[in-house]
């Protein structure tokens, strides 16, 4: 399997932190949504993946070939966006444009003169007038306006409203119509996974918890609520995390089958949300 | 590196700290320094705006959230830091030029009597921005953005006094006794160390965490 993206027990050490051994794959043509909570080591992870942290082990493979090795080349097939802007407030937008563009080989003006069109963004206004929402559609245009085959993108959605949220879906979803690109998309704001993800890839506490396809996870994992009278020792066994109250309880399962065939009609199960999953994996 | 430079001019030109600078370095130590000789003067300017341009550019890449953009697109950090040292030369250039017009306009105004092209000054000032980047810059790359601005602070502070005292002392002073190192000993020196300081530079850029 030719993969766009292979981290393999991908490892880093900070003082109080531990990007613990993660292995991860992305195929061409799919969206993979990184969820996780703050601190869990997504932004570490993809600074790694981008070669702004340096690994203490292990190995990332973009198009097949090692990211340090072939730094250069595999960056001028990404396009990135990240949490905030971090380009110079001081330029205007096309200056930006023109500094950013002379590094990319595939570089294509006119693509991105239709973004800044349809994005409604003004080409001599000054990076730091504009909103958080604008800067992040700038930086997307950025991104989209090379020919990247991989976007990768660290909370592009946290901070904006609804609306502009929608939009910058609804874009992602009409890049990846292309088969051979795929974005890597983290976020916590996990409604936005639900709309657009192929791949779930659940980071907690510098660990993997899972990486499948969207419609595995939500199709396994589920809510289960009932009475505390069942809640013994090997029923909580089964359960990822519980939530207790003076009534009863509510617990997330990996293996809603198994669960029925253990409580039958005793419990009432009911799909998890990927919120549900990363709240319940958290608190475990 | 084309790439770099554009957003390096693009950003100092853009920068109000570095117009100003830019503006009115040059009549404040034309203001202090009246007793100064011209060719020092003209010395001391070629080096400090030289030094500012390539400092501060630097910097762009090092501190800052901004880092996190340059650090992303298709560059390697060996060619990151090459730059870094060739573009001392072209800010070089850039200072010549402008601090040459900008001099001749005051002689040509009459308002003092000072150097605008003189060949020794900057057969001087060449080694001299060559022996301060290469202490500088390693210190940049290897310590925290505070630690590295004291050290750039100190290492410009003395290098202010060292030659403003060579300055106003003339021939009478220091500048007599510097007479007898040759320039192409002092060139040999600051060539040696550039070199090394770009090895050591590339060695810690490549290892470092952004």
């Amino acid at each position: 399997m030719d993969y766009i993206l292979e981290v393999k027990n991908l490892r880093k050490e900070f003082k109080n932190f531990t990007l613990d051994n993660i292995s991860f794959n992305l195929e061409p043509g799919y969206i993979m949504g990184f969820i996780g909570p703050n601190g869990a080591g997504k932004s570490t992870t993809i600074k790694l993946i981008m070669n702004l942290l340096k690994k203490d082990g292990g190995e990332i493979r973009i198009f097949g070939k090692d990211h340090e090795k072939y730094e250069k080349e595999v960056k001028n097939r990404i396009g990135f966006v990240y949490d905030e802007n971090y380009y110079y407030e001081d330029l205007t937008i096309n200056t930006m444009k023109s500094v950013v563009a002379s590094f990319y080989s595939n570089w294509d003006d006119s693509k991105f003169n239709e973004y800044m069109r349809e994005f409604d963004l003004n080409p001599k206004a000054k990076i730091k007038t504009l909103s958080k929402g604008m800067k992040m559609k700038f930086s997307l245009a950025v991104a989209l306006s090379h020919n990247a085959d991989l976007i990768i993108m660290d909370e592009p959605t946290s901070g904006l409203d609804p609306v502009f949220r929608r939009e910058i879906l609804d874009i992602l979803y009409s890049v990846i119509q292309d088969e051979k690109k795929s974005i890597f998309f983290s976020t916590h704001i996990t409604t936005d996974l639900e709309k657009i993800a192929d791949y779930i890839t659940f980071i907690n506490r510098g660990k993997i918890v899972f990486s499948k396809p969207k419609d595995d996870v939500l199709q396994n994992y589920g809510i289960v609520k009932g009475g505390l009278d069942i809640l013994d020792e090997n029923a909580r066994k089964e359960f990822i995390g519980i939530r207790e109250t003076k009534v009863g309880f509510e617990a997330l399962t990996d293996n809603m089958d198994k669960t029925r065939r253990m409580f039958g009609n005793r419990v009432l199960i009911e799909r998890a949300t990927l919120e549900d999953i990363m709240v319940y994996s958290v608190r475990r | 590196m084309i790439g770099i430079l554009k957003r390096d001019i693009s950003l100092l030109i853009s920068s109000k700290q570095m117009i100003i600078f830019m503006l009115f370095y040059i009549p404040l130590l034309l203001f202090v320094s009246e007793s100064f000789v011209p060719e020092i003067l003209y010395f001391m300017i070629l080096v400090f705006y030289t030094y500012m341009m390539s400092t501060t550019s630097f910097t762009y890449d090092l501190t800052g959230k901004s880092k996190y953009v340059i650090n992303s697109l298709p560059i390697n950090r060996n060619e990151l830091v090459i730059y870094k040292y060739l573009s001392i030369f072209i800010y070089f250039s850039i200072t010549v030029v402008y601090a040459g017009v900008y001099l001749w306009i005051i002689n040509i105004l009459k308002l003092a009597d000072v150097d605008y092209f003189n060949l020794r000054g900057i057969m001087n000032a060449i080694p001299t921005i060559m022996i301060y980047v290469s202490i500088v810059f390693p210190t940049f790359i290897r310590f925290e953005p505070r630690v590295a601005q004291i050290i750039n602070i100190i290492l410009f502070m003395t290098f202010f006094i060292i030659s403003s005292n060579i300055s106003y002392t003339g021939d009478k002073g220091a500048l007599k006794y510097l007479g007898v190192l040759k320039w192409e000993y002092i060139m040999a020196i600051a060539l040696v160390m550039y070199i090394l300081s770009l090895l050591l530079s590339i060695h810690l850029y490549k290892n470092r965490d952004i």
